[in-house]
């Protein structure tokens, strides 16, 4: 029983075969590790790119997330048309926040500005830290706080940078 | 290729390699090569293809690398327990499919996991109360100076097994509600940023249990890996890691006292700290597997090659080898290499189960899928880590692969939730979002 070939050999095959098939599978985890497929989209259905087609204003902007809501920072949330922020399911960009109301504020244009209007929220949307009461234009850059989530208000220009 | 092709087409060589195991064991045992390892193969193949197009079925999108990688550690499980008795392969196969029922059932009856959380205080009382029952006159057992099993009638079962799943639903649940507050809430003191008191509940409670498992059930290895999956949550609800800090000082606090108090415990770290101090009493199965695995050199003996009793006697050259100490056999036959592959496959499995976490959309499921794999990837760190003398010894089983029911069918459920959560979350939305290959 010392040393039986065909015992050898099976040891070995086994081994192989173990360490191609983990490294299939350590493939497929590293491809997903340098690819950004861990989208982890911002919120549950916000259907905000089906209504691509309706852009109103003439320039394109969006929202980056700074931090909190359950968001990725850096995640960007264009803009068209205009969106509404909250806790409730059926807000465009729904966020993980006590603080927040169900419907808390919403993003929207008129002509060629985009504006920023709380609706009537319990705790309050902050525009670059100042309570905003009713509604407010947005300028490139603007900070909109609500209850622990930050956005940064970005416009994107034609040849974009 | 789709999801479900891809582990179809996993679940492949892992029959080959259980075949190839198999037929290993029956040359090195000196019987005639027929096709029995070929039935084995088949047998073990068609039940993973039952499971495979029951996931086909409900679960089209669920990560498609679990499952095969569990069957893979079942196989091995499965060869190197028929290697040291059939008897012990008989019954771990029957397990096998008795979790994969349940594993079924986990699917269609949780369809809609969220219900979890609703009945969250439930859950986790029975989880403590399941904890207990070792200590139960009449239904408990006592092993080695450790209350981990029950026994009641023809039923006997590892109640911590169950408990831990009971605890991560519960924590993530809790975590989900009050994560905002255990941030927000936080005080500086001294430099340090201290959560809540008045939030700090839970980690108390877990905290007290944790300790509790050690002194009364003196289930150490149990209480690390709550502890342990606990504070990974923790981590991941409030991002702060002053309180992963905090509660790692409380836990080696309280370890340290009933270390110095409690005999079982103090023994079992005499015994890591200095084996040869009793090499032929408290040492012996430790220094036994440490030369076991030395013995194993780079790959192994082979299967089926390594000595399990010493000649002319049959005491076991390792006690307990078919549950605490399988890695060490595995180790010996299959060498540096097998062992490090078996390492690999518990490392790839939290790799997709944290993946799932990341894609996971909303805070519970998060939550619950790292949760779940850190208990799993822990209960591995637990007993591989106790085997390779990294930390104190402490009786769990290593998944999957350890023989016992309670092990393989609580680690199904497991399963099966990562699977509910992971087929939500890479399930395409209605808009042309991009999800995950």
């Amino acid at each position: 029983m010392k040393d039986d070939p065909a015992a050898v050999a099976l040891k070995f095959a086994f081994l192989g075969v173990l360490y191609l098939f983990l490294l299939v599978i350590a493939r497929s985890a590293l491809r997903d590790l340098r690819g950004r497929t861990a989208i982890a989209p911002p919120s549950d259905g916000t259907g905000l790119h089906d209504i691509a087609d309706a852009r109103v204003a003439a320039t394109d902007a969006a929202l980056v997330v700074v931090t909190g809501g359950g968001l990725t920072p850096g995640d960007r949330i264009d803009l068209f048309g205009g969106v509404t922020i909250g806790r409730s399911q059926e807000a465009d960009v729904k966020i993980v926040d006590r603080f927040a109301s169900g419907i808390h504020a919403r993003v929207h244009t008129r002509g060629n500005s985009y504006f920023v209007e709380d609706l009537e929220s319990t705790n309050g949307t902050y525009l670059n830290g100042a309570d905003l009461r009713g509604e407010a234009p947005l300028n490139d850059l603007d900070e909109i706080r609500i209850g622990d989530t930050e956005f940064r208000f970005e416009l994107s220009f034609e040849d974009g940078y | 290729m789709s999801a479900r092709n891809k582990e179809l087409l996993g679940l492949v060589p892992v029959a080959g390699l259980l075949i190839a195991g198999f037929a290993s064991v029956f040359v090195v045992g000196g019987d005639d090569l027929d096709n029995t390892s070929l039935i084995f193969g088949a047998y073990f193949f068609a039940i993973c293809l039952a499971a495979h197009i029951f996931l086909r079925i409900r679960l089209p999108y669920a990560d498609p690398y679990l499952f095969p990688l569990v069957a893979l550690l079942a196989a091995i499980g499965l060869v190197m327990l028929y290697r040291i008795d059939e008897s012990f392969a008989r019954d771990q196969a029957n397990w096998f499919v008795v979790g994969l029922v349940l594993f079924m059932l986990t699917i269609v009856l949780l369809k809609d996991y969220f219900v979890l959380e609703r009945y969250r205080y439930l859950i986790v009382t029975g989880g403590l109360l399941l904890l207990l029952m070792p200590r139960l006159p009449g239904i408990g057992a006592q092993v080695n100076g450790a209350y981990l099993g029950v026994d009641i009638g023809p039923l006997a079962f590892q109640p911590a097994e169950f408990g831990k799943l009971a605890v991560v639903i519960f924590l993530a649940s809790y975590l989900r509600e009050h994560r905002e507050v255990l941030v927000v809430g936080a005080r500086r003191f001294a430099g340090i940023t201290f959560p809540p008191i008045k939030h700090l509940g839970p980690m108390l409670v877990v905290w007290g249990a944790a300790m509790f498992l050690l002194v009364f059930i003196r289930d150490l290895g149990s209480s690390l890996m709550f502890f342990g999956a606990f504070l990974a949550l923790i981590y991941v609800a409030t991002n702060r890691i002053s309180f992963v800090l905090i509660g790692l000082l409380m836990f080696f606090a309280g370890a340290w006292f009933f270390a110095s108090t409690v005999g079982h415990v103090g023994d079992r770290i005499d015994v890591w700290l200095d084996p040869y101090a009793d090499a032929q009493g408290d040492g012996f199965q430790v220094l036994q597997s440490m030369f076991a695995q030395a013995d194993g050199g780079l790959f192994g003996k082979g299967i089926g090659e390594s000595l399990l009793t010493a000649p002319g006697n049959d005491q076991p050259l390792i006690p307990e080898v078919q549950t605490d100490f399988i890695y060490a056999l595995i180790v010996n036959e299959l060498g540096l290499f097998g062992g490090c592959g078996v390492i690999a496959i518990y490392t790839l499995i939290a790799a997709r189960g944290f993946k799932i976490a990341t894609i996971a959309q909303d805070g519970f499921s998060k939550l619950l899928a790292a949760g779940l794999t850190a208990v799993f990837a822990l209960q591995a760190f637990v007993i591989i880590g106790g085997v390779i003398r990294v930390i104190p010894l402490t009786g769990v089983t290593l998944p999957f692969i350890s023989y016992g029911g309670s092990s393989v069918i609580a680690n199904m459920v497991l399963l099966a939730l990562l699977l509910l959560i992971s087929d939500r979350a890479r399930r395409p939305q209605q808009s042309t979002q991009d999800v995950i290959g």
